[in-house]
């Protein structure tokens, strides 16, 4: 498949920043769109955002065109996420902290809060798998690929993963 | 009655999808009919994937995309440089010859055969004393880099519970004492990735 990005990558590859600038331009809203779904937190995803242009430019060396380049930042973007969630985890201040509420980060989207909630309760597979297909319209082939399980077990985890979204939201709206 | 073997969640999926053959597609239209559970979990699963799809995308905040750019490090090398085995060994081969210089030019000082066993055994002392002040360049010669799915510190703690010395240092995974072949056969089932993992064989 031709790649949209590949005379820019190549640029970049080249130590040309303005085109890596345009590569970040193109893709900053959905990575972060991605981060920020699958971690729940705006300041959470920005830091994962800047974490994986960093980690994409100083990688680029090494990116070979084995996958579009697309697919390659959101497997970087997905672990950078991964690596936030796992400093949360693992920081104690955050422990005792109160968690920040999604309604609040996410005030000034057109995403309800109800349904961020809803995301955060999923296991990570189910929340990455989702929020690829049907927030970001990745294919089931790329999906899978990047996160390294088969096109079957993608589809499952998408099919479970809204099946407990809307038992949550279902759950949700029953309590209101 | 309960129906029949119920269809796994890939055919309720692509049933949700409309990507499954006609047949097969009103097959599981059938079985949904007299199954209540199946019916239920195609039912929120269509649910879920409207609310989904109801979502647009999210706009970076204000002010982070310059943060990122100015934050943009200089690449360790100039991109498209290969940060390769070719260079190292350049680099290692230069070392080498700068050592036989510097012996040869000593040999013509000193003169005499009676010297020669102790420039021989010094050929040794001399690529050590090179490797202390060539420094990076043969010592770069026995070292290799991987790379495989982090984040470093798992990456390291997988190793040290396979055996291996690996530490940590500035986000990547320095291992020492072992081989590329060795660090890559233990990481394998971790997939490529991007934490850098430098070997460093003694």
């Amino acid at each position: 498949m031709e790649d949209p990005d590949a005379p820019l990558v190549e640029r970049a590859q080249r130590g040309d920043r303005w085109a890596f600038e345009q590569l970040v331009e193109r893709h900053q809203n959905r990575l972060f769109t991605l981060a920020a779904r699958t971690l729940g937190s705006v300041d959470e995803a920005a830091d994962a955002v800047q974490e994986a242009f960093i980690r994409a430019w100083l990688g680029l060396p090494r990116f070979r065109g084995g996958s579009l380049f697309s697919t390659w930042l959101y497997r970087i973007g997905i672990n950078a996420a991964h690596d936030q969630r796992l400093k949360r985890r693992t920081e104690p201040l955050d422990e005792t902290r109160e968690p920040a509420d999604p309604r609040d980060s996410f005030h000034a989207s057109e995403l309800s809060s109800a349904l961020q909630d809803a995301l955060n309760q999923l296991d990570e597979d189910y929340r990455v798998a989702v929020v690829l297909y049907d927030v970001l319209g990745r294919s089931y082939a790329e999906i899978a690929e990047l996160t390294e399980v088969a096109e079957g077990t993608v589809k499952s985890r998408i099919f479970r993963g809204r099946s407990r979204l809307a038992e949550i939201l279902g759950t949700r709206t029953a309590e209101e | 009655m309960m129906a029949e073997t119920h269809p796994h969640d890939i055919e309720l999926f692509e049933y949700v999808e409309d990507e499954l053959p006609q047949a097969r597609r009103d097959e599981i239209a059938a079985h949904l009919a007299t199954c209540g559970l199946c019916a239920e979990q195609v039912r929120q699963a269509a649910a879920g994937r409207e609310a989904l799809r109801e979502t647009t995308l999210l706009e970076l905040p204000e002010g982070r995309r310059e943060e990122i750019l100015r934050n943009l490090p200089q690449p360790e090398r100039s991109p498209g440089e290969r940060r390769g085995f070719f260079s190292k060994q350049l680099l290692a081969g230069i070392a080498a010859l700068l050592v036989v210089a510097a012996l040869a030019a000593v040999l013509v000082k000193t003169g005499g055969n009676s010297s020669m066993e102790s420039s021989a055994g010094g050929t040794g002392g001399g690529a050590a004393e090179a490797t202390a002040t060539s420094g990076g360049g043969v010592e770069d010669a026995r070292t290799a880099e991987l790379f495989a799915s982090g984040p470093a510190e798992d990456v390291a703690d997988d190793l040290q519970r396979k055996g291996f010395k690996a530490t940590v240092q500035k986000d990547r995974v320095v291992v020492h004492g072992a081989t590329k072949a060795q660090v890559r056969e233990a990481l394998a089932d971790r997939g490529l990735g991007d934490v850098e993992v430098v070997v460093k064989n003694p």
